[in-house]
């Protein structure tokens, strides 16, 4: 024991020293990670923008100005520019508003009466998101009023008295639904684009961070050291065992320090500090095992960067790095087995409130493909820098 | 380089610190070493003397665990080495051909990594580093990285690791090559000072003057195989004891030749183009009648050459060709 913490400490005091830990392990990844944002910033950005209406309502209708009343209450940043019809679509179609509205008149009592009512939007440009939801807001007001017709034209046939028709034609409009949709805490293991972008690559680079110890192995090669530490009265294999601990070390503090710091540069919560640490850790061990298989099949530095290279990126593309991955039958279960992908699930699940119990699936995941990785390297016949 | 502390006195039962027997190692169709068996007491100093290629590292890679032997065995203080034995390792201090040090660590750093590994801590560790470091006269270079040192610097380090736990049994493996002529000197003295402190050396070379030098026993080994073992003068009269003498010059060097071939302490005669080359029982005494003869066949004579035998014409007799070949 005292030997291999000797090995590691000396290890990782010669990788900082080389500082190519830092720059791969932590810079590069939130130098990128800042030009996707760049490149990217607009479509990852959830906030949406002020909506800005230019409306034509009769001004003694009062369903049509119940309507332009009820829109800046949607729970969406909503400016109402109250106009003519002509300066409504003028303004749209300038892209000074981004919908036009134009009320006709009669809307009131046409709608009263069941026959068409007939609104007209003009979406300007860039109209965006907000102003569908704006067309979603008016679109259920007019069932809702059409649903208050229908309701009071079949009171009145089966003979109520005038006063309960106006109570059930106000009930129908303005009470609320019989159904609801609750929304609890739990998760729905969806990552924002922010909150992806930075699991992303904290997985993806997280393969190149742990290659550092196959690196270090081969390094002891070539400073001709790996013949004598095994001239020492030690077990040989503890030289193997202290780089992948230094691997494991490595990949466990840059990915806290990717997480922690690209989660407050791009504001992403990824929840509770525990279950993120057991899925560092996880993630961390899944990635590590492949360390065991590198060194036994590269003799040289460069074939060692050319593995991991390889892996990383098939791994890290595949896991959701860059955009998110998604498949079907075989595939999909290959996809979700991958385990950037699962550290980037289990994530999204801790960024939704879950813990511990709820990251058990993506952790299964995670040992799992480390328990088949290290079972692959006890098979594959050493080639590499122990040879 | 002086070493200070004299080694552990320790030995197998046959009193020896290192026996090998019989080591064989094969690389596929290849068999780099083949039947090698040597043994190396206490305070002796073993040369393995031969050209490169000729199975030197190989051994010593069996002999410090390092890899592991298809035939034979090698034991360390009577403990049988292997590349998973630990016991054997204590006693042992390896200084690799090629350069074994890191190059981020300082000098210092470099001696108490490997000496925590020997079992080393505290302060003896503490102490020993400081004392090899003025062994090695890196003492002022202490603390830099070694990636900034010198050739030489870096060799004497290299040297400085293998010593730090004064292990029973040094192996030096060809630690002159690409050395400049000060540094050599000084770990020609160092090692030269081990022996003399109680530690047992195993020198491999393909310089014969630092076997000649520096070894009680020399093994001249190539193919793989050992192809004799003794001191240098039991070596030497392998060959039987003959001198050469080389003789150059003009005028009529084959009726020369001829004259000399008939002398009685004249064993061999090469001609060549104004040279002759003679193997000759007791040069000393038959220099003159034979110079006296070849004038008289003819021959002008411009040089007369007397030379011992030495290691090189061991080896030469032995394998048909020369060291550095």
């Amino acid at each position: 024991m005292r030997n291999l913490f000797t090995l590691l400490r000396t290890d990782l005091v010669q990788r900082l020293r080389d500082k190519s830990v830092i720059i791969f392990a932590v810079i590069v990844p939130l130098a990128l990670m800042g030009a996707m944002n760049l490149v990217m910033g607009d479509a990852m950005d959830g906030d949406l923008e002020t909506a800005t209406v230019a409306v034509s309502a009769p001004a003694d209708d009062q369903l049509a100005q119940t309507l332009v009343g009820v829109l800046p209450e949607i729970g969406l940043d909503v400016e109402i520019t109250e106009t003519d019809a002509d300066d409504a679509r003028a303004r749209a179609e300038a892209g000074d508003a981004k919908l036009g509205l134009v009320i006709p008149e009669g809307f009131s009592s046409a709608l009263m009466a069941g026959q068409p009512a007939e609104i007209t939007a003009i979406r300007g440009d860039g109209a965006g998101i907000e102003s569908t939801v704006v067309l979603s807001v008016i679109q259920g007001f007019l069932d809702r009023a059409a649903a208050s017709a229908v309701a009071t034209t079949a009171g009145a046939n089966l003979g109520l008295a005038p006063a309960q028709l106006g109570g059930l034609a106000q009930q129908v409009a303005t009470g609320e639904s019989a159904l609801t949709l609750a929304t609890g805490e739990a998760s729905n293991e969806q990552l924002d684009p922010k909150g992806a972008l930075v699991a992303g690559q904290a997985g993806l680079f997280l393969m190149f961070t742990v290659s550092f110890g196959v690196l270090g192995l081969l390094a002891e090669r070539e400073f001709g050291t790996l013949a004598r530490l095994r001239s020492m009265p030690m077990n040989p294999q503890l030289v193997v065992v202290s780089k992948v601990l230094s691997s494991f070390v490595l990949g466990v503090v840059a990915t806290a320090i990717l997480l922690t710091v690209g989660g407050r540069l791009f504001d992403v919560d990824f929840g509770s500090p525990l279950p993120i640490g057991v899925l560092i850790v996880s993630a961390v061990i899944a990635t590590t095992s492949l360390t065991f298989i590198v060194i036994k099949l590269a003799k040289t530095s460069e074939q060692a960067s050319i593995i991991q290279t390889i892996l990383a990126m098939v791994l890290g593309i595949a896991g959701g790095a860059f955009f998110p991955m998604s498949g079907g039958g075989v595939l999909g279960t290959i996809l979700d087995l991958n385990p950037v992908a699962a550290m980037i699930r289990g994530l999204g699940i801790t960024s939704g409130g879950g813990g511990l119990a709820d990251i058990l699936t993506p952790v299964l995941i995670m040992l799992g493909f480390a328990a088949v990785a290290m079972l692959i390297a006890r098979v594959v016949p050493d080639r590499g820098a122990m040879a | 380089m002086t070493q200070t502390a004299a080694a552990e006195s320790v030995t197998g039962h046959d009193g020896n610190v290192l026996r090998v027997d019989g080591l064989v190692r094969r690389f596929g169709d290849l068999t780099a070493v083949d039947g090698v068996s040597f043994t190396i007491a206490q305070g002796e100093t073993y040369g393995l003397l031969g050209p490169n290629g000729a199975g030197k590292t190989t051994t010593i890679s069996m002999i410090a665990g390092l890899i592991a032997a298809d035939e034979g065995t090698v034991s360390v203080v009577g403990e049988a080495m292997g590349p998973t034995k630990i016991g054997p390792k204590r006693h042992l201090g390896l200084v690799p051909q090629d350069l074994a040090i890191y190059p981020d660590l300082s000098a210092r750093e470099n001696l108490t990594f490997f000496g925590r590994l020997q079992g080393m801590a505290g302060a003896e560790l503490k102490a020993r580093v400081a004392e090899v470091l003025e062994l090695t006269g890196l003492t002022d270079r202490a603390k830099g990285p070694t990636k900034d040192f010198s050739g030489g610097m870096k060799r004497r380090l290299n040297i400085g690791i293998g010593l730090l736990h004064r292990p029973t049994l040094l192996i030096l493996d060809e630690p002159t090559v690409g050395v400049d002529p000060q540094s050599r000197n000084q770990i020609l003295e160092s090692v030269e000072n081990l022996s003399g402190e109680g530690m047992a050396v195993l020198y491999t070379t393909h310089y014969m003057e630092e076997a000649e030098r520096l070894c009680d026993r020399i093994g001249i080994i190539d193919s793989g195989t050992l192809q004799a073992e003794g001191t240098r003068d039991e070596l030497i009269r392998l060959i039987g004891g003959v001198d050469n003498i080389q003789l150059t010059g003009s005028g009529d060097t084959a009726a020369a030749a001829e004259a000399i071939r008939s002398m009685p302490a004249v064993a061999q005669v090469n001609a060549e183009r104004g040279l002759l080359q003679l193997t000759v029982h007791d040069a000393p005494a038959a220099v003159a009648s034979i110079v006296t003869t070849a004038t008289g066949s003819g021959m002008e004579l411009s040089d007369v050459q007397i030379s011992r035998p030495n290691l090189e014409s061991v080896f030469l007799h032995l394998t048909g060709k020369a060291l550095r070949d």
